[in-house]
């Protein structure tokens, strides 16, 4: 545990303390190094990376939605009819509210694409114990499935195949190969 | 590993009484070396393609090498039970040398 890339001879409880540590600090070092690889692995695991899609596409649909909001049109005769005789504060209220209404959709909607995709991808990669392009290309086809299973099943698979090939194309550019920075 | 606990206690110096326990002790810690470096050998070979884009292990990378130090064990186990069945002489003296061998 102390050294790395060295065969591990020494029985357990034994090992020769990295420096700068006393015997009496052996068990909290121990119980510091557990939480610690409790943490990376958590991190690592799918639930967690499922999770942290979700919030991202929740971030982005929002955003996304927000900047949509800038060329949002009306129609000022329906507004007239709904809004006669408001006031400059609730009109605006009004406005801000119907950002926000479409602010939680667009980002609800990202983010269930997001947790999705990412959930699966993770399940697919630790099933195969393998990390190449065939995990997000499967991954994108179930997504993308699943996510159009209310509209028959030409659209499941035509959906499907529309966001694996999506999915291709992204893990293909996040795969290229850099040039060597010397 | 259970064999730590063994090559830890008989490693004791205490002079020439237990010379052969020292010498016991040592071959134990070959075989223990020789089967850490055949075990990060194959599974890195196995698991960990030659095209690296980062230095961090991916979640295939490491299930993979889950499964891969878990089946070297397996392995290990299983073919010292066929080699203990098929006699005590062929198990017992090449045994040792014979796992570091093969």
């Amino acid at each position: 545990m102390a050294l790395p890339m060295v065969t591990p001879i020494f029985p357990a409880g034994k090992e020769p303390l990295p420096p700068g540590i006393s015997e009496e600090e052996r068990q909290q070092m121990l119980q510091m190094k557990k939480w610690q690889d409790f943490m990376t692995t958590g991190m690592e695991s799918c639930a967690a990376k499922t999770v942290i899609a979700g919030v991202g596409g929740f971030a982005i649909g929002g955003f996304f939605s927000l900047m949509q909001a800038s060329f949002a049109y009306e129609d000022p005769l329906m507004r007239q009819q709904t809004q006669a005789g408001w006031s400059n504060t609730q009109k605006a209220r009004e406005v801000f509210k119907e950002m926000g209404r479409n602010m939680w959709r667009s980002g609800k909607g990202f983010g269930k694409v997001g947790a999705l995709f990412a959930g699966i991808e993770c399940v697919i990669e630790s099933y195969r114990a393998r990390n190449d392009m065939v995990n997000p290309v499967a991954a994108g086809f179930v997504a993308g499935g699943v996510l159009a299973r209310n509209a028959g099943p030409k659209a499941v698979v035509g959906g499907g195949l529309a966001f694996a090939a999506f999915s291709a194309a992204i893990d293909l550019f996040l795969r290229r190969e850099t040039p060597e920075e010397d | 590993m259970s064999f730590l606990g063994i090559g830890g206690n008989q490693s004791t110096p205490a002079g020439g009484v237990n010379r052969d326990k020292i010498e016991m002790a040592t071959e134990q810690l070959d075989m223990i070396t020789d089967v850490y470096n055949r075990l990060v050998e194959s599974c890195h070979a196995k698991c960990i393609s030659p095209r690296y884009s980062e230095g961090d292990l991916n979640k295939g990378e490491s299930v993979c090498i889950d499964r891969c130090v878990a089946k070297f064990f397996e392995v290990n186990k299983k073919v010292g039970e066929k080699l203990q069945s098929l006699g005590p002489g062929a198990g017992g003296g090449a045994g040792g040398s014979a796992f570091g061998s093969l």
